[in-house]
């Protein structure tokens, strides 16, 4: 099997990883894997997460000598990539562009799809909203899983026939 | 004294011990835990305390980790009401507790929030619908981190979207004497679920007692990720049962299960591992109406015979042998 990444070089390290959620296989070859920040870290389960983490983040940050701090709490992107934490909400939006690559490595989809906070005043909504459902329909039917889009398709059906959100 | 949650018992109890939803939130304006000084920590803790306070249908007992002594907090992670990890630093960290322990809100753990809702056997919708209606009570106090694009904000980005981790304790002892429980690990990881010991990790679980919980927080609905592993657990419990039908075809299963009884019911020093051992093959008896014994009964046992757990039944500290004497005498005693 070919490497990847460089599309040159024999593979010799196969991992067979979850990113949230997606399966992928992930063929390369000890070069890129060295290069690419997949070193111990995918050998063995000693590592956490946040390890992996900085590793990904400080291999999307080669040589960039910005040192941009958040400016509600003052930590910068590369202390972000070392200890694989943010430090506030705000980092999120200080540091979004350049976080997003990372974020599409880890989480497979972007796209957030589940609840949203209530704005204040309006309660009383139903706990699970047709809305809710009938994206997770979708979902189960891209994910082809015929079981679960079944048993989702009774529930919208149902709550269709109360009434209850529509 | 109110029942613990664990007392009860629930659906699907042959195979699944006990259900729990988490919820990661963090507070909008203040930098997450790892950015906050102490006194910082201590004013987060106050203002979650605030809001919990008046929730009205649930009323919390409140305590900083740092006034519990080690056993103590050693022995709330032994009973999955806080995280090992919460458990290793006390400092600035707080516990919200209702008085059945079902549920338990973490302070100042990785996200300012960690709410836990846990019951017996396999209750998702049940615990999921808890989890967010004192979700719901909190955030109408509390401005969540929250972005539309990205979901809830958590500190560590792997956690981030729904913030949500559901998870199922499963009993699989058939499934790991018939060697098949590695090959599911793997394969449910591919289905973005992971499944782990649930005290001690892989192959070497103790009591063969496993967590099936979700892996996924975005790109995904909170009823999406709930259904799938929902059907997984299922296909999972179904596995096990006819791993154990065939286990039974073989007459030594049954003498296993008495021999494992008799040293439980006799033994003069027994220590956690083979406690372990030995109750799981109990359980698989009792389940079968071999032994008779209630799960719940074996549950509570389960979880008052952990180190740090049995050494809070007596006043002071014990060493091992001590441990390991007064473990095989409430066990006598309950069986
Ligand atoms: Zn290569
Ligand atoms: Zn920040």
């Amino acid at each position: 099997m070919i490497c990847q990444n460089c599309n040159k070089n024999d593979a010799t390290l196969h991992m067979k990883r979850i990113i949230n959620g997606r399966a992928a296989e992930v063929h390369l070859c000890s070069d890129c894997a060295r290069s690419l920040g997949y070193g111990e870290a995918f050998s063995g389960f000693g590592l956490g997460f946040g390890h992996l983490l900085g590793e990904l983040l400080s291999s999307n940050e080669n040589g960039s000598a910005n040192s941009m701090r958040c400016p509600a709490c003052g930590k910068s992107f590369e202390e972000i990539a070392e200890d694989g934490k943010m430090g506030c909400a705000e980092c999120y939006a200080v540091f979004y562009d350049r976080l997003l690559p990372t974020l599409n490595k880890i989480h497979g989809k972007t796209s957030y799809m589940g609840t949203k906070p209530q704005t204040s005043g309006n309660s009383a909504a139903p706990s699970i909203s047709l809305d809710e459902l009938k994206n997770a329909l979708s979902e189960a039917i891209e994910r082809q899983d015929f079981e679960l889009a079944a048993s989702l398709r009774d529930q919208i059906n149902e709550l269709v026939r109360e009434g209850g959100a529509l | 004294m109110c029942a613990k949650w664990y007392l009860g018992t629930g659906a699907q109890n042959d195979v699944v011990i006990n259900t729990s939803i988490h919820l990661a939130r963090n507070l909008k304006t203040c930098p997450f835990p790892a950015r906050l000084n102490l006194p910082e920590k201590l004013k987060v803790n106050s203002i979650i305390k605030g809001a919990a306070d008046s929730i009205q249908d649930y009323s919390f007992n409140y305590a900083e980790m740092k006034t519990l002594s080690q056993a103590e907090v050693v022995s709330l992670a032994e009973r999955h009401l806080v995280s090992p990890e919460f458990a290793s630093s006390r400092d600035g960290r707080a516990l919200l507790l209702t008085e059945d322990e079902s549920v338990s809100i973490m302070l100042n753990e990785e996200d300012h929030i960690r709410l836990q809702v846990m019951y017996a056997g396999f209750a998702l919708d049940e615990a999921y619908r808890t989890a967010s209606i004192i979700e719901k009570e909190l955030s109408s106090k509390l401005d969540f981190a929250f972005d539309d694009r990205l979901g809830y904000l958590t500190q560590d980005p792997t956690a981030l979207g729904t913030g949500m981790k559901a998870s199922v304790v499963l009993h699989l002892p058939a499934l790991v004497s018939t060697s098949q429980i590695t090959k599911l690990i793997t394969t449910v990881s591919k289905l973005g679920l992971s499944l782990r010991g649930s005290y001690g990790e892989g192959a070497a679980a103790k009591g063969d007692l496993f967590r099936l919980s979700n892996t996924i927080t975005l790109g995904i609905s909170e009823r999406a990720a709930i259904e799938n592993l929902k059907s997984i657990a299922l296909q999972i419990a179904a596995q096990e049962r006819s791993a154990r039908e065939e286990l039974f075809k073989a007459p030594v299963t049954e003498d296993r299960i008495y021999r494992a009884y008799g040293v439980l019911k006799y033994a003069r020093l027994i220590d956690t591992s083979e406690f372990m051992d030995l109750i799981s093959l109990v359980r698989l008896g009792a389940v079968k109406g071999i032994i008779n014994m209630d799960c719940a009964q074996i549950e509570a046992l389960m979880i008052h015979m952990q180190p740090a757990t049995i050494s809070l039944s007596v006043d002071r500290p014990l060493d091992r042998t001590e441990r390991d004497k007064l473990r095989a005498k409430l066990v006598r005693q309950t069986l």
